[in-house]
């Protein structure tokens, strides 16, 4: 990540160090300290001041990035809502982290899920490629002019962020040509053209700037596509809203977020070659949420197993909320159910998901599903 | 998950285990190979013990679950011999790997090990002469390629970890760890 | 109100709730807040600009004149009642009305 944001070279980021993101920003630094970028490191005392400071160096017209986890999301937490209605385009990587307490450094999407209503355009990613591919990608999604909303590049904890694969990297010049120079919008700095940011709503208008971002975060949608089709043209390797593994024809599919796809697909592999339908539906997208692209694509399927990696306290998993909604008008309904697993850093391994596989299949001859709600791997149950 | 080649290192925080783990796949990925690597963090203290994983392919890695059943097991510190952990998940073919100055069929005896191919190799003091202190995870390399030459050579071993250790470190450490590497391949035994 | 002020529809708004021209506060009616309404004797005023300074909403509006020597000075002109809120502070500070004389602002009850 530090490497797209090298290539990226915004003109401020503001971090402040938290595991497992740290190692992000401590390699920016470096870049910083060997004259490799021309950007401004500000080294801030909190989270909270980290996201206060980029929306006041976005609000300034500078590209702007940075880089949190966990408990430092969470502190942030304010501030995210300001920097997605004051409709600032900053870039942040999410290095997904379980929150305290107990005090865990490994990975759930407790934080990132959290913020899901916050605003922020929602990005997955399953490995180290995509997650460079993503980040590439979302100068361009968040500063369209359609859009002008942060994004949040999201990839898991230690399992992604610790880990050295083999990836490609493009040029530099190729990364910058394909991003483009960025032209803030209604600066601070200008002074011949003073602007107030910040301003109060009273009820005569706070619910029409609220519709507003809907709008713009809806439309997000179209220009991903758009911005995935030119990655695809520039850089040869494909993005959708969510990716479909083997699912035209798949009877029961998994639906699932981040690292434990490339688990589920070999799993679904080796079902495939015994010949059992099943597929793998794996987010992309998180917000804005692609509700109809995704009914269209499980159109079909008779049972989907939904695996949230977070949890929403009292309810059931936030991934699960919307692929039932999402299929809540097919015609016919498949049977749909939720799955905890991951939660701290627990493994979910190829055996597990087998098992989560014969479920399923023990569903689909008898017509109902059994349990709609559980945790996986987890002692006394 | 057969197609997968799959190394698992044990040794303790400040050793140098991850970044023995994280060199070795560059090194391999040099050769044209898929890799990955990544370390399993627990409490993160010096001496607390730690295990890294390496994974080779020819095809693109999906999988980022620890190594359960370890083609080669890395023992970069024979103080943990009797820790379990080194054993589990092994199998009749599985190889090892262990820095020690003992005799290797003794060091077979006290992993508990059957028929399996045990590798020895004097790390730590291999470490002593050049660095003057303990970092025996180049040595370690150098061995793992006189245990698994069908991964990667020990020519191609030198000429990509020079790569991968330049990035990290200064010229002069370049050259004594590639040294490592050389002395670590020179002065295996086998049992 | 003004046209400028009618409310809009979401979709005519700038993006974020940011406001495109400075200075508009000017724009904004205070006056409408007032319950007491200070009033200048001219007669009475030795234009020290005391009630300038102090005034919070820059209500006080000023000309150009001469002392009684013939020297150049600024000289309050009028009260601008579209932003006077009726704070009175002008009232409680000017120097005439503190020395007992005739008052150079007067302090009214606006229903009277």
């Amino acid at each position: 990540m530090a490497e797209a944001m090298r290539q990226i070279n915004p003109d401020v980021v503001a971090a402040f160090p938290i595991t497992p993101s740290t190692q992000v920003i401590e390699d920016f630094a470096t870049f910083v300290a060997d004259g490799k970028v021309k950007t401004e490191l500000i080294t801030v005392e909190s989270e909270h001041s980290a996201m206060s400071a980029c929306i006041g160096a976005s609000a300034a017209g500078g590209r702007v990035m940075t880089a949190t986890s966990a408990n430092g999301l969470a502190l942030m937490w304010e501030m995210l809502y300001i920097a997605a209605s004051m409709r600032q385009p900053i870039l942040m990587t999410v290095v997904n982290r379980a929150l305290s307490a107990p005090i865990n450094i490994h990975c759930d999407h407790g934080d990132s899920m959290g913020a899901r209503d916050a605003g922020w355009i929602q990005i997955y990613a399953e490995n180290n490629q995509e997650a460079y591919d993503n980040m590439v990608m979302a100068p361009v999604i968040a500063e369209h002019r359609d859009v002008r909303l942060p994004v949040m590049v999201c990839l898991d904890g230690f399992i992604i962020s610790h880990s050295i694969e083999t990836m490609e990297l493009e040029e530099d010049q190729a990364v910058r040509d394909f991003i483009g120079p960025y032209r803030g919008l209604h600066s601070l700095l200008d002074t011949d053209r003073p602007v107030t940011w910040g301003a109060l709503d009273l009820h005569d208008y706070y619910i029409e700037h609220k519709r507003g971002q809907q709008a713009a975060i809806e439309s997000a949608k179209s220009v991903i596509e758009s911005v995935s089709d030119r990655f695809y043209r520039t850089f040869g390797r494909k993005y959708e809203l969510f990716e479909s593994y083997r699912i035209e024809d798949a009877e029961r599919v998994m639906v699932a977020i981040n690292s434990v796809a490339g688990e589920i697909k070999e799993v679904v592999d080796a079902l495939r070659d015994a010949g059992e339908k099943v597929g793998l539906l794996k987010i992309r997208l998180f917000r804005p949420f692609p509700y109809a692209q995704i009914a269209a694509a499980l159109r079909g399927a008779k049972v989907v197993t939904v695996l949230d990696r977070s949890t929403s306290m009292g309810a059931y998993g936030p991934l699960f909320g919307e692929i039932r909604t999402a299929l809540y008008d097919a015609e016919p309904r498949p049977l749909v159910y939720n799955r905890t697993f991951g939660l701290g850093g627990r493994e979910l391994f190829p055996d597990d998901i087998q098992e989560l596989f014969a479920e399923s299949r023990r569903y689909l001859q008898n017509g109902k599903v059994e349990k709609i709600f559980d945790f996986l791997n987890v002692r006394g149950d | 998950m057969s197609e997968y080649f799959e190394v698992r290192w044990h040794g303790r925080g400040g050793q140098g285990t991850v970044t023995g783990a994280k060199s070795l796949a560059e090194a391999v990925q040099g050769t044209g190979k898929y890799v990955s690597a990544f370390p399993d963090y627990g409490p993160e203290r010096r001496g607390a013990p730690v295990r890294a994983f390496d994974r080779f392919a020819d095809k693109r890695i999906r999988i980022h679950i620890p190594v359960l059943e370890p083609d080669v097991v890395m023992i970069v510190d024979p103080t943990l011999i009797g820790s379990k952990s080194l054993v589990e998940g092994i199998g009749e073919n599985t190889v090892f790997v262990v820095n020690t100055e003992k005799d290797a069929a003794e060091t077979k005896r006290a992993l508990g090990l059957t028929g399996q191919t045990l590798y020895t190799v004097p790390a730590n003091n291999i470490s002593y002469r050049l660095f003057k202190r303990e970092i025996p995870n180049s040595a370690m390399m150098g061995a793992f390629a006189r245990a698994c030459p069908q991964i990667i050579s020990i020519e191609a071993l030198i000429k990509e970890a020079e790569h991968a250790f330049a990035a990290l470190l200064a010229k002069d450490l370049v050259a004594k760890n590639l040294d490592a590497i050389r002395c670590g391949y020179d002065e295996v035994r086998n049992a | 109100m003004s046209d400028k002020y009618k409310l809009k529809k979401w979709q005519d708004l700038p993006p974020g709730g940011v406001i495109t021209e400075g200075g508009n506060a000017a724009d904004y009616e205070t006056g409408t807040w007032r319950t007491w309404r200070p009033v200048w004797q001219k007669e009475n005023c030795v234009h020290c600009l005391t009630c300038w300074v102090f005034c919070p909403e820059g209500a006080f509006l000023l000309q150009d004149g001469r002392t009684a020597g013939g020297k150049d000075r600024k000289e309050i002109k009028e009260i601008d009642y579209f932003h006077c809120k009726g704070c009175g502070l002008c009232v409680r500070e000017c120097p005439v009305n503190k020395q007992g004389k005739e008052p150079a602002l007067q302090f009214i009850r606006e229903e009277t």
